[in-house]
């Protein structure tokens, strides 16, 4: 097991450069599970919100603690630069103006121009705050309009509103337990193992397939199949313990061991571990320099998390994205992930067919590597005189 | 003898195809790939697909008819509708056919099996129509007489709050996408600056030691090589901002010029951090690249590249690492440019990335200063 | 008198705990080809470095030209050619391109410089490879471009550190003559090698290193002149008896023998005529012999000698 041997001592001489990605991207796949990328899930999640009262009268505080019910406050001196600057780094979501005379003019049933806002960062939850404030002056208005007086309107309206529709969470699997990372964690491997297997390995296999030292190895007498075997098979022990590092890693997260249909979440992982591997055996063949695979390995992993719905949740990508992205191995990974996670209806079949599309690519691609490697390494190659 | 080394370093740099064409190709390919993810939410406004959703009717409703009618007809419709009975219906929301199941007739209830945007929205809609319906539910049992008063209050279409725009500038969620583009590209530049101890520094390769035999100043070397390759960047930055701007049309604000010189100052940044890392330890080449290339990912990881809300968190909790993360800076300036009217906040960050930059040159010329090694 | 042009005092390098340089000292004449001999690891690369301020060392005393040799000696600097033992060359630039790069660092004056420049690639030949990429030249013509790098200023002391490893023998010997003509027009050269034939085909004074430390110094002759052995003689010869190889041991001047069946090889220490004496045995004794020959002995038999071990493994 010479080449084998060999392989591990190259890795443990890289040990230096490759192991700054696994920490940094441990920490970079801990804080993104823990900070998540939901801003752009439509959601009515908690906004920081800061309301300047301007009409001071007990009907414009009623709607002022109504809002603070489902949100945070946040008291900003009223002065442009303070508030643009809060908006900016997002210390407030959204300011919220309730103008002078609002009680009067609602009370009178003028329903426009009520209220300012200001934000700078678009979102759904700044969408769903539009709406609830003209669902609140209509549903007041509804209420004037049905008999009530304006401050029984008020509280009539904060009420209704204040019901939320009874929702069912329909699930085939009871059993599957998962903390709230869960889903963040799975979510973003895909462009954290392709960073890692592409500036780990690739130098390393770089190095082994350079040509004196290919030229000296085939002058041998072990077999091409052999040596290709055993730096499979060291490539295999590389993948194998980045795979395990990240599953200990989740499992902290996670608070506990994984339960249930949740270990297919680490199947799905090592899937993808694999085809991330078989990506650097293809880049390696080409025999790119060693700060060239940096930036290379940002274009793949990049390129793939954006356009396979792994940054950007899927339903923001338009149909000819998705469908481009069906030929990327990363979209098959989400596909399932969502699934396991809960963000789509858990369907065990289905979960199975796209690890087994996943496993279709990784065949292709140790396919298109041998193959590229053959051609490459079989022709006469110019040799200096 | 500077003009003589700056001439053979930018010769020799240009013909080291690969580091320079991939730094040149690598926001144009990204930039694509952006572009093209954005795409479809890159509009002023929240555009949906209609939200397929089966309804079981509990009982007839004819309000829910109405309102489901409006919403689910017409060019534009919130959903798609499909009426069956609770078996079906419960096999289409496994099948993933539908986002969830309204059961209708009074208080409208609903079952999901996700919790994605579908779902929310249709949690939206039934919250909404529940609100609407307690309203015509309590009139009616109060005043039925106003009922009709009350379903043309609750029918009107209205603006009550007025958005007051706190900037001219654009403020799409998705630029930021970009602008964290280019600060990647800047600090790339990192792989350009390790290479100018490599050329200098005499235990790193022979030709550093062959230069170091001779009698031109080191400092006289070491300039021109640190000049050729902010050069380099210059023109890789000045590439990158031109192909996303009047290529792709990503707006990059009204203030192009400042924002090329923030791209090149960037840039040159990036050089100086390579440099640093180059010089400022005596690990191999191929580690100074891994520690340059994690550097780099980690700042723009940590500016929000890959993900938007990472640096409002960080400001929440640790706002002097977004005042010093070469990547906020250089994407922060270019936001800046964009939404705000003066430009106090841009001269900060530009004068704290100018800085940086003379820092870290300065202690890479320091470092480098050794002029004896231990081992060659 | 002749100048010094390099003197070494006491020089100690140490790597941990490893002694590379043990309380070496030197000193080059100006107009000598200085050779620097020895095995691998004894420490000359280490000691040329050292010399040119790119090494610290941990005691003594190097100066140059008569004045202390440190990094920022550029006034030292400008007079000194390097060749080192890596090929240290732009991949980037064309062969031209590197000389005048390297000249252009001695040398700013443009016209003397294109004339320097055009200088040295006609003295190593490579007019007809100006445009070429170092990675397109083969072995040998990578060393003379490296050696043009080198010499382009025309410096007043050129060290090369050898310069000729994994050189074809055409190259080799247009190295080594260029390298004599070099001192010709006047330079002093340092040269260091552990191939004894090309130190002592062109060196005038030669030092002997092993383990760091100077073991033996002088021209070849009075190296030849410190080991006993003056002359070993070879005869084809079958047959000999006992009696014959005493009677060839027993005569003056000789001091060892074998016989293989088919090879006596006789050393001899001093005198003249030992080989007529060897002759006039073998014919008293009636046999025939076949070639004969006689050679004087080598440095490696002098390295062999003093340290107890050869120069050079065999398979060099």
């Amino acid at each position: 097991m010479q080449v084998f041997k060999a392989f591990m001592k190259v890795m443990r001489t890289r040990l230096p450069s490759i192991l700054p990605y696994v920490i940094v991207f441990m920490i970079v796949s801990v804080m993104i599970s823990t900070i998540g990328g939901d801003e752009e899930r439509f959601t009515a999640e908690e906004m920081k919100i800061c309301i300047f009262d301007e009409d001071d009268t007990p009907q414009s505080h009623a709607l002022a603690e109504f809002i603070a019910k489902g949100n945070e406050l946040v008291e900003l001196e009223n002065d442009d630069d303070v508030i643009l600057d809060s908006l900016y780094y997002a210390s407030v979501d959204m300011v919220l103006t309730i103008k002078d005379g609002y009680a009067e003019r609602l009370a009178a049933g003028e329903t426009e121009d009520l209220f300012t806002t200001k934000h700078i960062h678009d979102s759904y939850a700044i969408a769903l705050m539009d709406q609830l404030l003209s669902e609140y002056v209509v549903t007041v208005d509804g209420y004037m309009a049905g008999g009530q007086d304006f401050d029984q309107a008020v509280e009539s309206a904060i009420g209704t509103l204040s019901k939320e529709t009874e929702v069912t969470l329909v699930t085939e699997d009871s059993t599957m337990s998962k903390s709230e990372y869960f889903e963040g964690f799975f979510r973003y491997l895909p462009y954290i193992l392709i960073s890692i297997m592409l500036n780990g390995l690739c130098p390393v296999l770089i190095v082994m397939n350079r040509k004196d030292l290919r030229y000296r190895t085939n002058c041998s007498s072990i077999k091409v199949s052999s040596v290709s075997v055993q730096t499979f098979l060291a490539s295999a022990v590389f993948v194998g313990v980045i795979w395990l590092i990240f599953v200990v890693a989740g499992v902290i997260l996670n608070g506990g061991l994984f339960v249930g249909t949740a270990w297919l979440a680490v199947l799905n992982c090592l899937i993808f571990a694999m085809i991330s591997a078989l990506i650097a055996m293809l880049l390696s063949s080409f025999n790119v320099s060693d700060n060239v695979v940096g930036v290379i390995t940002q274009v793949i992993s990049l390129g793939m998390s954006f356009l396979c719905g792994v940054f950007v949740p899927m339903e923001m990508l338009s149909s000819g994205v998705i469908s481009a992205a069906r030929f990327l191995p990363a979209y098959w990974y989400v596909r399932a992930n969502s699934m396991i996670s809960g963000t789509e209806h858990f369907d065990g079949s289905k979960v199975l067919l796209y690890m087994g599309i996943e496993l279709g690519f990784a065949a292709a691609l140790a396919v298109i590597t041998l193959l590229i490697r053959r051609m490459k390494y079989n022709r006469a190659d110019s040799v200096n005189a | 003898m500077f003009l003589h080394h700056l001439k053979y370093d930018i010769l020799s740099m240009l013909r080291t195809k690969a580091l320079v064409i991939w730094l040149i190709i690598f926001p144009i390919v990204l930039g694509i790939f952006f572009k093209v993810a954005f795409g479809s939410v890159y509009e002023k406004e929240v555009k949906f697909d209609a939200v397929p959703a089966a309804v079981v009717e509990e009982e007839k409703d004819p309000y829910f008819a109405a309102a489901a009618k409006a919403l689910s007809e017409g060019d534009d419709p919130f959903m798609e509708l499909t009426y069956t009975d609770e078996k079906e219906a419960l096999s289409l929301l496994k099948n993933g056919k539908v986002k969830g199941i309204i059961y209708a007739g009074g208080e409208l209830r609903l079952s999901v099996a996700g919790s994605g945007s579908g779902e929310t929205m249709l949690k939206v809609f039934a919250d909404s129509y529940n609100a609407q319906r307690k309203v015509i539910v309590d009139t009616a049992e109060n005043d039925p007489a106003r009922l009709p008063k009350v379903i043309e209050a609750l029918s009107q279409e209205i603006s009550p709050a007025t958005k007051v725009s706190v900037t001219d500038g654009n403020t799409d969620l998705y630029n930021q996408y970009f602008f964290n583009l280019l600060a990647m590209v800047a600090l790339y530049g990192s792989l350009l600056g390790i290479n100018i101890t490599l050329y200098n520094q005499a235990d790193l390769s022979p030709l550093s030691a062959r230069k170091s035999c001779s009698p031109a100043h080191r400092f006289t070397g070491l300039l021109a090589t640190l000049v050729s390759c902010i050069l380099m960047e210059t023109v890789c930055m000045t590439i990158s901002v031109t192909f996303l701007h009047f290529v792709l049309d990503v707006d990059l604000g009204k203030h192009m010029g400042l924002v090329y010189l923030t791209s090149i100052l960037g840039g040159i940044l990036g050089v100086a951090i390579g440099f640093f890392i180059g010089a400022c330890n005596s690990f191999s080449f191929n580690t100074k690249v891994g520690i340059s290339m994690v550097f780099s990912m980690l700042a723009c990881f940590l500016s929000g590249l890959m993900i938007g809300n990472i640096k409002p968190f960080i400001q929440q909790h640790c706002p002097i690492v977004n005042d010093i993360n070469p990547a906020a800076l250089i994407s922060d300036s270019i936001y800046c440019l964009n939404i705000c009217s003066d430009y106090r906040r841009f001269t900060i960050k530009i004068v704290t990335m100018a800085a940086m930059t003379a820092v870290l040159m300065i202690l890479g010329l320091i470092c480098t200063r050794r002029k004896k090694y231990a081992s060659l | 008198m002749e100048n010094t042009v390099v003197k070494i005092d006491s020089l100690v390098k140490r790597y941990g705990d490893l002694i590379a340089l043990d309380h070496f000292s030197l000193e080059i004449k100006e107009g000598e080809i200085f050779g620097l001999l020895g095995p691998n690891g004894s420490g000359k690369t280490t000691t040329i470095n050292c010399l040119l301020s790119l090494l610290a060392f941990d005691k003594g005393d190097i100066k140059i030209f008569g004045k202390e040799m440190t990094p920022t000696s550029y006034d030292i600097k400008k007079d000194i050619g390097v060749i080192m033992q890596n090929v240290a060359v732009f991949d980037e630039l064309t062969v031209y391109e590197n000389i005048d790069y390297f000249c252009g660092l001695y040398i700013t004056d443009k016209a003397e410089r294109k004339k320097c420049v055009d200088e040295a690639v006609r003295f190593v030949g490579l007019e007809d490879f100006l445009k070429f990429r170092p990675k397109k030249l083969s072995g040998g013509l990578l060393r003379r471009l490296n050696i043009a790098c080198g010499i382009a200023h025309k410096p007043k002391l050129i060290i090369l550190d050898e310069p000729t490893v994994a050189v074809d023998p055409q190259s080799r010997n247009k190295i080594l003559e260029g390298i004599q003509e070099l001192n010709a027009r006047g330079a002093t050269v340092i040269y260091t090698s552990h191939y004894m034939e090309e130190v002592e085909k062109i060196c005038t004074r030669i030092a002997i290193m092993d383990k760091g430390k100077k073991i033996a110094e002088g021209t070849k002759d009075q190296l030849k002149r410190m080991i006993k052995n003056t002359e070993t003689i070879t005869v084809e010869v079958l047959g000999l008896t006992d009696e014959v190889i005493s009677q060839i041991a027993g005569l003056p001047h000789i001091y060892d023998h074998s016989y293989d069946g088919s090879l006596l090889t006789v050393f001899c220490s001093g005198g003249k005529h030992n080989l007529i004496r060897v002759m006039e045995v073998l014919q008293k004794n009636d046999l025939s012999f076949g070639r004969v020959y006689t050679e004087l002995p080598t440095l490696n038999d002098v390295f062999l000698e003093i340290t107890g071990k050869a120069l050079r493994d065999k398979e060099d």
